[in-house]
């Protein structure tokens, strides 16, 4: 590869998504020509991979601390983890060639924190995590997002969103970093209690998140070190999903997140969470 | 005429080396493939799960697989009769190859039959330039072919040489056995003379319709929809191809290479 990028590529015969025939060149090659759109967001990120070595379909694993082996140019972001009691050498995507070394670790799930390593303890974004229990349907889900926008509009918050590439959905708020996470995780909680006073489906609290039919705004995961799953990533899911920024005006009943995946993202046109961390707002209500 | 988009990409390696030689005149050359066969080969899959299948020989007797080396070739007399040869005795009678091209005779290249060209190769120098240069020289400003023969991977075929847009060019030419005489066909014993008004009118139709011979207004329609087929089934749809690994990886080269450019804006 010469002088395009540091990273040797191994195995891109291996079959990484068994169902529709995917080889981990395909991943590579889908994270290169996404690149250009997820780097912006992945900056100064602290990155947990989940990596699928033997396809997407087998048991992955979580990989917080930095491999073995791990090339000298990948950026790392030490600290000192309080649950692991040593000193954690977290990864940074700052590059192409990061992003690409992760892709041929098969690493096909990207998360980041809430937060950056300049202010770690900070989060510059707020999230709110739409997480929906069976026999919920997806458009039980848009209707709680949607309804999530209509109250976030009122107060004069700019919220953006993304599917989850699973079956939820992601509403997220960047914010000045003026906060701790106890402060975002409350804005968020508040939320959840405020709606769900008013609906059937809506629970605010964790230990209803498990009921039948229940839909969860999942406050905890605003928590310093925990992480979301990244704009554009892969999901290690059958139909090779991809967790995918949209515009409000597109959520409509009827929509399924797997219309969004390795082979239809690349071809949206715009990117909808464009110019999402140049807005960042004050928590406070006008 | 010249349509360079429209030609085949050469080879890089070639499949045969030796000389030509013309009584005790040796001319060195290398021989490259001049003929790239177009056409779309589909490999056979399971239905069930998408993966190659392989040939295996099976014994018509008790259907079991039978290994290469329990093989021996039979020529078929009769119906179901064979005679055995070994390898031994094959190998025996087979030609060498020496590593040459026999050229004993110039004709005119016009005066050999189409029907007698099977397939051209390129002959290209090694090491010895002016003596391909002299010959190549020489065959274009005489309007020659030189008629020989060479031996092939075990094969021995009657060849001719000549000159090519700069280039030495060797065909290889069918035997006289292997090219049925027309005249035989008994369809074609019957035919009569046509009148002469038929053949003033035929005669300006062709007249109307003369042209230059151009290949290159003939396309692959086929192909052609082909290519399209696979390219809309790439886009949407399962992909079990077994590319090979080094087209892989040209594949990403390309990707990085917009990549790089998109971000470098």
């Amino acid at each position: 590869m010469g002088e395009l990028t540091k990273v040797s590529f191994t195995n891109l015969d291996k079959i990484i998504y068994p169902e529709l025939g995917l080889k981990k060149s395909r991943v590579i090659k889908y994270y290169i020509e996404i690149a250009p759109r997820m780097l912006g967001f992945l900056k100064d990120r602290v990155i947990v991979m989940n990596r699928y070595p033997d396809g997407a379909d087998k048991d992955g694993f979580y990989e917080k601390d930095a491999p073995a082996g791990i090339p000298a140019w990948v950026e790392t972001f030490n600290r000192y983890s309080q649950t692991a009691r040593r000193d954690i050498n977290h990864i940074v995507c700052n590059n192409l060639d990061t992003l690409i070394w992760m892709a041929n670790l098969a690493a096909l799930e990207i998360n980041t924190t809430l937060s950056t390593i300049d202010n770690y303890d900070t989060p510059d974004l707020v999230f709110f995590d739409i997480d929906p229990e069976p026999p919920c349907s997806f458009d039980d889900v848009i209707d709680m997002a949607l309804l999530l926008k209509e109250k976030l509009d009122e107060l004069n918050f700019r919220s953006y969103i993304k599917t989850s590439g699973k079956k939820g959905l992601h509403v997220v708020l960047p914010v000045i970093k003026s906060y701790n996470f106890k402060q975002t995780r409350e804005f968020v909680h508040q939320f959840g209690k405020f709606m769900a006073r008013g609906s059937d489906i809506i629970v605010s609290e964790f230990r209803n998140s498990r009921d039948p039919g229940t839909i969860f705004i999942d406050y905890l995961q605003n928590i310093r070190g925990k992480t979301m799953i990244a704009p554009y990533s892969l999901r290690a899911q059958v139909r090779a999903t991809v967790s995918t920024p949209l515009e409000w005006k597109e959520l409509k009943k009827g929509l399924r997140p797997e219309e969004f995946n390795i082979f239809t993202v690349l071809k949206r046109k715009n990117d909808p969470w464009e110019g999402l961390l140049e807005n960042k707002q004050s928590l406070e209500v006008k | 005429m010249e349509n360079d988009q429209d030609t085949a990409k050469p080879s890089s390696r070639p499949i045969w080396s030796g000389s030509i030689t013309i009584g005790l005149v040796n001319v060195p050359v290398k021989l490259y493939t001049m003929i790239r066969d177009q056409a779309f080969s589909f490999r056979l899959l399971h239905n069930a799960d998408g993966q190659p299948l392989k040939y295996e020989r099976v014994c018509i007797r008790d259907n079991k697989v039978v290994d290469w080396k329990d093989t021996v070739k039979g020529y078929e007399i009769r119906k179901n009769e064979f005679i055995v040869f070994k390898k031994e005795e094959l190998d025996a009678i087979r030609p060498g190859s020496d590593q040459r091209i026999r050229l004993d005779k110039f004709i005119s290249l016009l005066s050999i039959d189409p029907v007698y060209f099977e397939k051209s190769y390129i002959l290209v120098p090694d090491k010895s330039l002016d003596a391909y240069s002299l010959l190549m020289t020489v065959f274009r400003q005489e309007g020659k072919a030189g008629m020989g023969k060479v031996t092939m991977r075990t094969k021995e075929y009657p060849v001719v040489v000549y000159e090519y847009r700069g280039a030495l060019i060797l065909t290889t030419l069918r035997y006289s056995n292997e090219v049925i005489n027309p005249g035989d066909m008994e369809d074609l014993t019957k035919l009569k003379k046509p009148s002469e008004k038929e053949m003033e009118l035929a005669v300006k139709i062709i007249k109307e319709l003369s042209g230059e011979f151009n290949i290159t207004e003939y396309r692959d329609g086929y192909r052609e929809k082909m290519e399209k087929l696979i390219e809309t089934k790439m886009k949407g749809e399962v992909i079990v191809a077994e590319v090979p690994k080094k087209e892989e990886v040209k594949e990403l080269m390309v990707a990085l290479q917009e990549t790089i450019k998109q971000l470098g804006k």
